[in-house]
């Protein structure tokens, strides 16, 4: 398995298709690299030698935002929204979705897994759960 | 859909006025106003506006992060209060 840029180890598989598995880099990415580092469409990534690896890691580091870089461009984003109180910043504290879906039914990518939440029926048990939350 | 380049911000003209005639008296007073989809221009950053919510007022001092954004953004409408939580309320229903 070659290792393109430090960790990241796509398997065995064509050159656009492996080179996907770089966090930040997609189909359209992934095709105008090999474009740049002049690598012919369909090589696997196994039979890259090292100058097309090196032309490869070449271009990630100058011209592309990927894996921890990306990650944290993201989340300074977030981050940003959050303290300013905006609307976005909001629904990405509650942890439900930002863009204006419905959340009434859906939205479980967002809000996780399922919680049941049954009305506290009775004095006594009102006042209990009361005490818990 | 982004709004075209071209046209440049929407900013409620008298929010524009309100300011930059905020700014030559050099004095600072919240402005109220209702025009929650205004941008906020850099010309805003550090005044005070109370954004209508559709019942009352919310204020918010605008810093230069917001610039970009628009006012409603800062001025959420809708209020929830938790599902079948065992408020004051519902406990003295009973």
């Amino acid at each position: 398995m070659p290792r393109i840029f430090g960790i990241d180890i796509p398997g065995r598989k064509r050159v656009e298709i492996a080179l996907r598995y770089i966090y930040g880099i997609g189909p359209a990415k992934a095709l105008e690299l090999c474009e740049k580092a002049r690598i012919p469409i369909g090589k696997k990534a196994d039979d890259l030698t090292d100058d097309e690896t090196a032309r490869i890691a070449h271009l990630l580091q100058t011209e592309y935002r990927t894996e921890g870089d990306l990650r944290r461009e993201v989340s300074q984003n977030i981050r940003r929204l959050i303290s300013i109180n905006s609307y976005r910043g909001l629904r990405h504290r509650r942890g439900l979705p930002v863009r204006g879906q419905r959340t009434s039914t859906n939205a479980r990518t967002r809000k996780g897994p399922r919680k049941t939440v049954g009305a506290v029926r009775g004095k006594e048990a009102r006042a209990a759960a009361k005490q818990g939350s | 859909m982004a709004r075209s380049i071209k046209k440049g911000p929407y900013v409620a003209d008298h929010l524009i006025k309100k300011v930059e005639r905020m700014d030559q008296t050099g004095q600072k007073r919240p402005i109220k106003t209702w025009a929650r989809s205004s941008m906020i221009l850099p010309e805003f950053v550090g005044h005070t506006f109370s954004i209508h919510t559709g019942k009352t007022f919310q204020s918010v001092f605008v810093t230069e992060n917001m610039v970009g954004h628009r006012l409603g953004e800062f001025a959420p409408t809708r209020t929830f209060r938790r599902h079948g939580s065992a408020t004051d309320k519902t406990v003295s229903l009973k």
